[in-house]
Order: structure tokens, then sequence, then C-alpha cells
């Protein structure tokens, strides 16, 4: 999910403090092993409240104004979107009963009828409409303007039923509205209220209402009685920001809080052992990368990159620094993703080979360097070192700098990386047309390679409605990068969860965090 | 001192405080800007040139700095600390709604590490060399060398899951606030501690002392009254500072324990650019430590009047 903009969390910045708290619990490790006596395992619960931890506080509560993954786990359940994608990965209803394409550029959709906002306003197609209008608004200056951009209009003819234009034929619209940005927003309230007014007391359709906000203490909510898909089975739910690791996992040890994300991979195992908790883990709707700059030399010769993937042994990386808690990735197509080729073998780490290629390649000893940063994705420091060692044995001249979140944001914005940077590209749509074609296209945030026939694949398939034709597609497209290597890919994480073993939870990993029913409830004895 | 004098004092005093106030606006102004720009972080990765063009423009940071800096400081005076980038409010209002919580927080550690400090160091001045006195000070020298993340994690691992008496984090009754207040009054406490014990020392050594004890003072008299008072200047020096200290926000101790306080919003803050708020923030700790001076300063005077007729 677009960390960049994940402002107000505080997780993963202090790698200082994190690391002197992994430290801290280390050291103390001893006490954990002495045996302390924890509460006999409580398998079922009558509890009636939900408090989930998580590493940073909420920063908006308005969903086209932030897709931080912080934000994201609160407004999905706050608001409804049309569809709803599971964590199957399946897309099923959400405000749309049912949805098809009338001719290629045509959706039609029946709405829900009856249900009402938490305000107690009806919901109907207008605001619909006026939701996914509002994303691409100028005057909104939402922050999730690029989502819809293959919308050319939208009707409502009906107050249940909603028609779709897009400008040209778009396979993945249905995805589309299943992700961020598809929140459906009241259209009266907010006219009426002002984005300000609206964000401060947000009105939605979901399963929970907004009660309160102490900013970095906690924001909670009630169980919205009339939701339309059943009461959730709790009455409240607490959000409560813990953004020091070691204290985060104290808290659903001692079952304080009934959920943690961002469970580390070093305390899964902790997480685990202790009788009443358990971790939960799902494969991340994405991967972290090495972006490349492959306009600066040595970065602009294949070679060179080639060899630079061959030279990561990400077997080693996956086990000692994500303790097995993660795959090596076979493509620049993540697992679980439309059209991933298991077929494929992981990449493979080949330091001989990697030494050929930097000859062939006329590798004249220039300067690679690593900007990292320290926590924007898990581990990025430590797996830049590891890297760096790893290139500096097949003969790489690399150095690793570390950078600060605003110089990121920055160089990001500006396309001036000097060499390879950490980035963790979410896939958006279940589909290669929401993550690498998203951000390596012309005009992407990660524009820094072209290749007529890498484009013209990447555009067809992206309007394409021959699902074969964009299997071959993306197939052509994932080989030609593993050749040229915009991405250096290199691992597709778990995203891990620590739960009481009286929650029946299954995560999705796209850093979604329904508690609706199909994906939630508390075990009762 | 005659009243005019006071007055005089007073004055003078005031202004300094004022010149120290700009002073510490413009450097973090200065500093914060010079850090980097905001505008990225709040817009998505992929958000259009104009669009970055727009808010910039919208939050006055395609002026010069010069210009910036003249209408922050006209708006300072008017008391507005312009409104923060990242919260969409006032900045000062922001950050003052941090402000009960680390003066909870800050106010609880201070108490805790007075009330531990002065006996253990009194007593460790009484039996100089004695076990008591070893053991006092090796573990005020732990207190004040370890690192608060490593006492902070280390008193949830042996308060909270192995006792269990302890919240683990948060805010909330006066459980919540035993853990983080102990954490952020280590430090406090060992330096209080060692500067009671060899402030004790200092006066147990001189003449007046042994005189008092000569004359048959009971021996308590002579601790409390002849020694302690002797001796409070240098305690109350160090306890004042480290009074500034723990109310301008504890960042690391906020940050473990997950305390809603000034510290944090003032490091989330830095991270985002969001540069209202930080001001905002500073400001805020630069009186809290002004007036804290300015307290000790009269206090000074009260308890010493060398210092009184001097002033």
């Amino acid at each position: 999910m677009a960390r960049t903009v994940r402002t107000g969390t505080g997780l993963s910045r202090r790698e200082l403090l994190r690391r002197a708290a992994g430290a801290g619990a280390a050291a103390a490790g001893g006490i954990f092993q002495a045996g302390w006596a924890a509460p006999a395992a409580a398998q079922t619960t009558q509890k009636r409240d939900l408090i989930v931890a998580q590493g940073g506080d909420v920063s908006r509560f308005d969903p086209h104004m932030s897709t931080s993954s912080n934000d994201v786990r609160v407004s999905f359940n706050l608001f409804d979107n049309l569809l709803s994608r599971h964590p199957d990965g399946q897309l099923f209803p959400g405000l749309a009963t049912q949805w098809k394409r009338t001719d290629p550029t045509t959706w039609e959709f029946k709405l829900l009828d009856g249900v009402k906002w938490h305000n107690g306003d009806p919901f109907t197609s207008d605001d619909a409409k006026f939701s996914l209008e509002r994303t691409y608004d100028p005057a909104a200056h939402t922050l999730v303007a690029t989502v819809f951009t293959t919308i050319d209009r939208i009707e409502a003819p009906t107050p249940a039923s909603l028609v779709i234009h897009t400008k040209k034929p778009d396979p993945l619209l249905p995805a589309r509205l299943a992700f961020y940005g598809g929140q459906i927003v009241p259209k009266k309230y907010l006219t009426a209220a002002g984005p300000d007014q609206f964000n401060a007391k947000p009105v939605g359709t979901g399963p929970m209402r907004f009660v309160s906000w102490v900013k970095d203490d906690k924001a909670v909510f009630e169980a919205y009685p009339q939701y339309w898909a059943g009461r959730i089975d709790v009455d409240r739910v607490v959000f409560r920001p813990i953004p020091e690791t070691a204290a985060r996992v104290a808290a659903v040890l001692r079952g304080e809080v009934d959920l943690i994300t961002q469970l580390s991979p070093d305390q899964w195992d902790r997480v685990n052992q202790n009788p009443s908790t358990m971790g939960k883990g799902v494969l991340y709707a994405g991967l972290y990368v090495l972006g490349v700059n492959s306009k600066v030399k040595p970065l602009d010769n294949p070679l060179v990159k080639q060899a630079m993937s061959l030279a990561i042994d990400r077997q080693s990386i996956v086990k000692d620094l994500w303790r097995g808690r993660g795959l090596v990735p076979n493509g620049l197509i993540a697992k679980g993703d439309n059209h991933y080729d298991p077929s494929l073998p992981p990449l493979p780490y080949d330091p001989a080979r990697a030494k050929a290629k930097l000859k062939e390649g006329n590798y004249n000893n220039e300067p690679v360097i690593i900007e990292t940063t320290v926590g924007y994705v898990a581990n990025d420091k430590a797996m830049s070192e590891a890297i760096a060692a790893m290139w500096k044995d097949v003969g790489v001249n690399v150095r690793v700098e570390v950078i600060e979140y605003s110089v990121r944001a920055e160089h990001n914005r500006d396309r001036s990386f000097k060499g390879l940077w950490w980035s963790d590209p979410t896939s958006t749509l279940g589909d290669p047309d929401g993550m690498m074609w998203r951000l390596l296209a012309p005009g992407g945030p990660m524009d820094y390679w072209r290749n007529p026939e890498w484009d013209k694949l990447g555009t067809d398939a992206r309007f394409s409605i021959d699902e074969k034709f964009r299997d071959q597609a993306y197939k052509r497209m994932n080989q030609m990068a593993l050749q040229y290597l915009p991405w250096i890919p290199v691992i597709q994480p778990s995203e891990d969860y620590g739960i009481q073993k009286y929650v029946a939870f299954t995560p999705n990993g796209n850093q979604q965090l329904d508690i609706r029913r199909f994906n939630f409830h508390m075990r009762r004895g | 001192m005659t009243m005019r004098g006071f007055g005089a004092f007073l004055a003078y005093r005031l202004a300094r405080t004022l010149v120290a106030l700009w002073l510490v606006s413009s450097v973090v102004f200065v500093v914060m800007r010079l850090s980097g720009d905001p505008v990225p972080l709040l817009l998505p990765p992929d958000a259009p040139t104009s669009e970055i063009f727009r808010v910039r423009h919208d939050l006055g940071l395609d002026r010069p700095l010069a210009v910036q800096y003249a209408v922050f400081l006209q708006n300072v005076l008017h008391g507005d600390f312009g409104r923060s980038i990242h919260f969409r409010q006032g900045a000062m209002g922001v950050a003052l709604g941090y402000l009960p919580a680390t003066l909870e927080l800050g106010a609880a550690a201070f108490l805790i590490a007075v009330l531990c400090a002065l006996p253990i160091g009194i007593l460790s001045a009484v039996r100089r060399n004695s076990p008591l006195d070893h053991g006092a000070m090796g573990f005020a020298l732990i207190g004040q060398s370890a690192p608060t993340f490593f006492i902070g994690v280390l008193l949830i691992l042996v308060f909270s899951l192995r006792l269990n008496l302890f919240p683990t984090s948060g805010r909330g009754g006066l459980a919540h606030l035993v853990l983080p207040a102990a954490t952020l009054g280590a430090f406090t406490m060992a330096s209080i501690a060692r500067i009671t014990r060899s402030a004790m020392l200092e006066v147990l050594r001189t003449d007046f002392v042994r005189t008092a004890r000569a004359k048959g003072v009971a021996e308590a008299a002579v601790i409390v009254k002849h020694t302690l008072k002797n001796a409070s200047l240098p305690i109350i020096t160090i306890t004042g500072l480290q009074l500034g200290t723990l109310l301008g926000g504890a960042i690391v101790t906020e940050t473990v324990f997950a305390w809603p306080g000034m510290g944090r919003l003032a490091v989330e803050s830095i991270y985002n650019r969001d540069y209202p708020v930080v001001q905002a923030v500073v400001f805020i700790a630069a009186v809290l430590f002004v007036v804290i001076n300015f307290t000790l300063d009269m206090l000074y005077g009260v308890l010493d009047p060398r210092i009184r007729e001097a002033g």
C-alpha cells in the first residue's frame, strides 16, 4: 500500500528505537523463558469489545484522503465499496448486488435497496455516482485521483442502479471498485457538512460507526446495528496505535488487545508459544523490490542488473532476516495475482554466473548506490546491508546510503534516485495491471526504463477484455522485465498478525482488515 | 531587594525570556525549512506536478524564506502558529491537545523521582560507604546510564508480563501511569539521588555541622535542618533542570508506552515536515523551560540571601 503517504504512522520509522527495543527484548528474553505464568489459555470469550493495535495512528477518516495502511484498515470498515475483495482474493457483492458488462465499455450495477447511512439517510445510486466522481474531481483534491481514470461518465438511472461508461474497455473496473478510492461516501452529508467536518465525524454504511477519536490514543467505534450484511459480533471496536513492536507484542501477549498488526518475524514464535495467542499470516499482496534507476550508469546495462539479481541469495534473506516468513519471488508478478505463473522457478542465486555476466557486460567498477530508508519497508536497512555484501562478493562496487522518509518521497516525486531504493508495490487489483503496470508505466511513479514492446503490451492488456491475450501479454512482460529488471524483486513477505485464540479472523494480503461477518467473529463459549 | 529593584529584575528576566523564545522559534523555523519539503509526503506518489505546485502555493511554501519568516513572526505575535499541514487544524490547538498527557506523565515521573531520590541520596550520604550506599549508588549509575527504551521494555516484561501488575501501554487510569512514569523518571531519580548524596556529603563535612552535633542537636535535626537545607541549592538546580526535561516531552518513553504526549507529536510532526506543529511544540516546551528557570531563580533568592542581595 502506498506507504509514501503513510503520514502519521510511526511504527517502522524509528529503527533506532525498534532495534534498541529489540535488543532490550533480547536481553530480557530470559524472563520469558523463565516461564511467566500466563492466564489460562482462553479459547473462547464473552468480550463485547474488539481492540486492535496497529503501528501508527489513524491520520484521516475520509477514505478518499488517504491510502496509508493504518487508515485503510479503519476506513474499509466505516465504509462499503460497491464490491468487496475477500481474503481468498475473490470479488463479492458489496453495496452492489450484481454487476455485468453490457458492452465493452459499459458496466451496469444493481445496488442494495434499503441501506441506510450511519446517520439514517438512505443510500442511493446518487451517493455512489457522487463518490466515484469525487475521487477524480480536481476540486476535491483527493489522494485517490488516479484510481478511476478509465471512467468516462457515470449515470444513476434509478436509486438502485448505476451505469458506468469507461473510455476504453476496462476489464478491471470491478477490481478497482473493490479497493481504495472505491469506498462510497454520503453525498448529502458530505456536501452539507464539508470535507473537514466529514473527516472529523465520518458517516458511512459500513459495519462500524464512528464514536470518538483521541489522537495518538484511540479511535472508538460501535457496531452499526442496522448493518445490511448483519450486525458484527462485538459492540465496540477500538483502534489503538502502539508504535513500538515490543510493546505491541506485549499488549497482545497480556491480553490487553485482541489483535495486533505488523507482527515482526522475530516475534512470531513468541506469540505462537504463548498459550492464549497465536500468529496469523498471509502472503503480502505485492512484493518488496529494489527499484532501479535504469537511466544511470551502470544500471542502464541489463547485463549488470542481471548479474546483481543473480548475486542476491534470496533464500538466505528469507531464512535469516525474515525467519522464513516470506518466499522468494519468481518474477515481477506477485503470487496470488492473476497471471502469476507458478511454473516459473524462484529467482536463482548463482554468484559464478553473476561474475560472468559482469564481465560480459564490461562492468567497469562504476559505483552502485542503494539509497535505503530505515523501516519504510520492514527490514530494508538490514536487507540493504546483506545485499551490498553479496554484491561486493561478486565484484560490484556498491555503497549503501541511508536516507530519510521525506528525502525518499522527494526522490520518488522527482524520479531522482541515485541507483536503487526500496519499494513495496502493492497489488491493488490482484492483477499485474494494478502493480507493475500501475507503477512502471510511462509517466508512472517508477518510470525509469522504457521499451516500446513492453509499453505496447502493458497498454493493450489494460484495455483488453480478452483474458487469453492478457495472460500472454503479462507472461511476455514478466519475461522482458526479468531481462531488463526495472525492479529487482527480493521477497514476497508474509503479513503477520498476532491475535487472541478466541478471535476468528482471516487476514487479507492487501492489508485490508475486514471485521465483517464473513471474515471475523469472536469464538463464544 | 527593594520593590523597585525587584521590578527591574522582573523586567530584565522577562526581556531575556522573550529573546530566548524568539531565538528558539527562529532556529526551529529555519532548521525545519532546510530539512525538507512536506508536500511530497502529503500527496500520493503519482500526484501530478500541477498538484504539487498548488499545494505548495496553498501552504505558502512557494514564497521566499524571508517572506515566510516575516509572515511567521507576524502571526506568532498575534498568537497564531499557523495551521497544521497534516492535521488541517490550528497548530497550537493540536499541540496543546497533547499537553495534558505530557504534563501528567512528566509530573508523575517527577514525583516518583523526587520521592525516591531524596531519601536514597540522604541515606547514602549519612551511611556513607555502607552496603546501602554502594547498592543505591550502583543502582543510580544504572538508572543514569541505561537507555530509556531498555528500561521501558524491561519494565513491561517484568511488571506487565511476568508479574501481571500493570498494563503494557496506553493512557488510562493510575495503573497506566506507573510504568511510563518510572521509566521516564529513572534518569532523573538517579541524577537527583547522586547530587543529593554529594551535596549532603559536602555539607556534612563542614564545621557548623560538627558544632551542631557537638552541642547535642538531635541527629535527625542535624541532617534535615542543618545539612539538607544548606545542601538544597544544587539539589534544586538539578531538580529544576530535570523537571524541564521531563515536561518538555519524553519522546522515547512516550513511544515505547504508546503514550499520547507532546514528545511523540513532535517526532511525528518532524517526520511529516509539519512545520507549524513542530514550532508550536517547541514553543510550548521553551515556555515551560523558561517558566521553570524563572521559578528556580526566585527560589534561589528565597533560599539564599547572598543571591537575593546580589540580584
